[in-house]
């Protein structure tokens, strides 16, 4: 008897988690599905695929689509290159520099959105430093760069990426032993032969994980691309947010959609990684 | 020997990469004209200004106390239940773990939208601006301090230890509250601080669900962008020695820790 | 009544029966050890004893108080676990003294007590460490001061010794030994170990798969092993089919199995022909060395039996040999 009251209580103790949790996490995501599928133009629908189909075959929503994979496509694999061969520099190298990369890519890290956008317009925006150092000295190549475009755009992505890749490809490189590069060195393998054999497999996991989060990342991203843009360039997160808090006139299921279709590619990234992940667990350990 | 000087030179290129943009907005906040390699006239005007103008001040008062009050919440709802599932429940951990991992794939611009459209039109408490914001920013944070928690009790053996009091008298709540919670206080910390991170720096919530009329320091940055170029690179630097700062706290708990660990670990 | 009294005691973790019908008794100031292999239920038996775990169904009785749905922090019991159970974030005095604390006792008579305790243990000089800056057997040292100073009803040691390296167990042990006797206090330990087993128990109780399969006291135990599982986790039997000892040494006998102790069999390049004994001839096949003893491994037709012969001075029996075995009848085990 008294044992059935103690669980009882034990579950009180959950119910702030779950009240939370349901209120601002499970319901909104649930109306938001439910919405997507109500139409736009007739309040008594309440199941339609219209939405779904405007999204897709609508050359503006289409573009948002496109846009939105092609910057985060772009910035995940500049990225994810710097930041390997950045992780394997660290891996290399000893001393205080360690310490002092490691410092100044975990500051940075958090140096996206709004600020990244403002700064990258004081050195590259139309009279930006280096733009103004590239007219006096007549490099006009570098003159005539505009940032306001989707090149500028990439740019700042490319840019937060970077110091998350390095970031989540160091403690990787620790998998990477000693005993394995001289077995290899032993058997007359040599430093090209090691990485794409052994090291490049190993890290694998590793690497598709990293990119599966750059991905994420750059897909949910802004606040970097509304600030430099506004609403002059179609990507998926600046038009679903337009949809809802727009100054013209508001299309929620639609942008209810637009927002489905952006989590299934969340989720398309996550699983892909997952499925990796178990594909090459056979040879892992831990 | 040869690779050790490549390595050097790769971390110094990728250093003046990352480092060039925030080095020349400071320095440009600093100085009247910059139109030549060296800038000219050395001031701390904008500072000044920025410092005695009240809406700045207020938008960082604003940025603070979204950024203590839903962490409290989350990292209180977050212990309570991880409490509760270890020791009561353990099979309910997994599902547990899959509520605090879905914001991850949420991410801030669907969060917001969502709860917005949800609870804009409802009269009662849920329809005010803050509360729906302390939400999203409760759920947005819930990933990192759920992780935070959750590692941290598990480098401890939590039902060990909770054993080992109860054999001593104590009530399995006194014992999480006197003997757990002191011992990932430091996790709590560095996923608070991580949180922290997260609030500061974030624009789309706030912009879609209080708009401009509760200003974060973010969106006062936005604003001032469109002013003027010499007040916003003021606030830029500010708002990146506030995150720098943060991230050093983290940093700083995170080596007192891993020393510690070492340091039992050598023994 | 005995002190403690496991009734008909049942436990299953869903559809698994860990505990069979367990009836145990425990006599007041005695050492008692459940002995066993991994996921035999001993661990899961002293839990039930601590609150820990509560019983399927049966009854659990201490001191004549029927115990079973009290919980563990009521009971009185004082428990060292595995290994890393001290408080991380206290001192050593803290950890000691956090029961007695429980217990609400004054500050002063606290002090003395917990110097008193870590005096016994020997780790006075390290009162205001932190576990952390202890080795594992200062580390098992405390968590044993911090269980009896309470001085509860019975102490609890589950598996205490199992990380801690083979030379500095074998010193824990005595000294566990030592610390019962001098406070008399009645004690349950659980082991997978049987050497440890037999430097420590008054009693032991052999367990497998959630049955107590022989209980006696270690001399009982390690001669006479009733069951064939007792004899392969205790002493090192060869145990061979009746039917293939008989064909090999010429008698026959009537059981299934026999068990024959490395020791008893003696070895000689010239037959010895007792009465008392079984005779067999065989070829070395191997020979190890143990310190001062070898233990032979000795080919007899189709079946191999091992015979421990203390290593004096001469040369030892080569790989090869033909040898003859004689073996006392008395000393044979029939399973």
């Amino acid at each position: 008897m008294k044992k059935k009251t103690n669980i009882k209580l034990y579950f009180l103790a959950l119910l702030p988690f779950l009240i939370v949790v349901f209120l601002y996490e499970i319901l909104p995501l649930l109306m938001m599905i439910l919405s997507s599928f109500r139409s736009e133009v007739d309040k008594s629908i309440l199941f339609t695929l219209d939405n779904y189909i405007t999204a897709f075959t609508r050359l503006a929503y289409q573009r948002a689509i496109i846009n939105s994979l092609k910057v985060t496509g772009i910035s995940a694999f500049f990225g994810i290159v710097i930041g390997f061969i950045g992780a394997q520099a660290f891996h290399n190298s000893t001393g205080k520099i360690k310490n002092v990369f490691l410092t100044i890519l975990n500051m940075v890290s958090n140096f996206a959105g709004v600020p990244l956008a403002f700064a990258y317009m004081i050195i590259l925006g139309n009279s930006g430093v280096i733009i103004q150092f590239a007219k006096t000295y007549g490099l006009t190549a570098l003159a005539n760069f505009d940032l306001y475009t989707s090149t500028g755009l990439n740019l700042m992505y490319i840019y937060f990426q970077i110091p998350l890749a390095t970031l989540l490809l160091v403690p990787a490189f620790y998998g990477i032993r000693q005993e394995w590069k001289e077995a290899n060195l032993l058997l007359n393998g040599n430093g090209f032969t090691f990485w794409t054999k052994v090291g490049i497999p190993v890290l694998l996991p590793s690497i598709f994980g990293t990119l599966s989060v750059l991905f994420a990342n750059a897909l949910a991203a802004y606040a970097t691309a509304y600030a430099l843009l506004m609403n002059n360039y179609s990507l998926l997160a600046i038009n679903i947010t337009g949809m809802f808090t727009g100054d013209m006139t508001t299309r929620p299921h639609l942008g209810a959609a637009l927002s489905v279709v952006m989590m299934l590619l969340m989720l398309a990234a996550i699983l892909i990684n997952n499925f990796i992940n178990r594909q090459t667990s056979k040879w892992r350990w831990r | 020997m040869k690779p050790k000087i490549w390595s050097t030179l790769i971390i110094i290129i990728i250093i003046i990469y990352l480092l060039t943009p925030l080095v020349a907005t400071a320095t440009y906040s600093m100085f009247q004209k910059w139109t030549d390699i060296v800038p000219e006239g050395f001031t701390l005007k904008h500072y000044g200004d920025l410092l005695s103008n009240q809406a700045f001040m207020r938008s960082l008062g604003r940025t603070i106390l979204v950024c203590i009050i839903p962490i409290l919440i989350t990292v209180t709802i977050t212990l309570l239940a991880l409490f509760v599932v270890t020791v009561y429940f353990p099979k309910l951990e997994k599902y547990v773990q899959i509520l605090c991992m879905i914001p991850y794939t949420i991410q801030g611009v669907i969060l917001s939208v969502s709860i917005l459209s949800l609870y804009s039109g409802s009269r009662s408490f849920l329809g005010i601006r803050q509360v729906m914001l302390f939400g999203a920013y409760c759920i947005i944070i819930l990933p990192y301090i759920y992780q935070g928690i959750r590692n941290s009790m598990h480098s401890i053996n939590m039902p060990m230890l909770i054993e080992a009091a109860e054999m001593l008298g104590s009530s399995k709540l006194e014992a999480f509250i006197r003997i757990i919670v002191p011992n990932i206080i430091s996790g709590i910390t560095v996923s608070s601080l991580l949180a922290v991170g997260i609030i500061f720096g974030d624009y789309v919530i706030i912009r879609n669900i209080t708009g401009s009329s509760f200003q974060n320091v973010q969106i006062f940055l936005f604003l001032a962008m469109k002013r003027s170029s010499t007040e916003a690179s003021a606030v830029f630097v500010i708002i990146m020695l506030t995150t720098f700062l943060i991230t050093a706290l983290v940093l700083y708990v995170q080596s007192r820790d891993n020393r510690q660990k070492t340091e039992s670990k050598g023994r | 009544m005995s002190y403690i009294v496991f009734e008909n005691v049942n436990k299953y973790f869903g559809t698994n029966h860990v505990l069979q019908d367990i009836n145990l008794e425990v006599e007041k100031g005695q050492l008692v050890t459940l002995l066993g292999p991994s996921g035999c239920g001993k661990s899961t038996l002293l839990r039930c004893l601590a609150g820990l775990e509560l019983v399927s169904s049966g009854k659990v009785y201490l001191d004549g108080k029927d115990i079973t749905d009290d919980s563990a922090r009521n009971r009185g019991i004082g428990m060292v676990f595995q290994q890393y159970s001290l408080f991380p974030n206290l001192s050593v005095f803290q950890n000691v003294a956090y029961g007695l604390k429980q217990k609400k006792m004054p500050k002063a008579q606290i002090e003395k007590k917990v110097k008193q305790i870590l005096a016994l243990v020997g780790l006075e000089e390290k009162i205001n460490q932190y576990p952390s800056q202890l080795s594992g057997g200062q580390q098992q040292r405390v968590a044993l001061a911090r269980a009896i100073v309470t001085e509860p009803k019975v102490l609890l040691l589950d598996e205490p010794l199992s990380a801690i390296d083979a030379l500095l167990r074998r010193n824990l042990q005595i000294e566990i030994r030592r610390i019962q006797k001098e406070l008399n206090i009645t004690t349950i330990f659980v082991t997978h170990d049987q050497d440890e087993a037999m430097v420590l128990s008054d009693m032991i109780h052999l367990f497998n798969e959630g049955f107590i399969e022989q209980s006696g006291t270690v001399t009982e135990l390690y001669a006479r092993p009733r069951t064939k599982f007792a004899a392969t986790f205790i002493g090192n039997y060869t145990i061979l089919p009746a039917a293939d000892f008989s064909r090999a040494c010429g008698e026959t006998l009537t059981c299934q199995d026999v068990a024959i102790r490395p020791e008893i069999v003696r070895l000689s390049y010239t037959p010895n022909l007792d009465q008392d004994r079984f005779h067999l001839q065989g070829v070395i096949t191997n020979s190890i060395f143990h310190g001062n003893i070898i233990r032979y491994n000795i080919l007899c037709g189709d079946i191999s039996i091992n015979a421990d012969v203390v290593y004096e001075s001469g040369m030892p029996y080569i790989n090869g040999e033909t040898v003859f075995l004689a073996i006392k009848k008395e000393e044979i085990i029939e399973l």
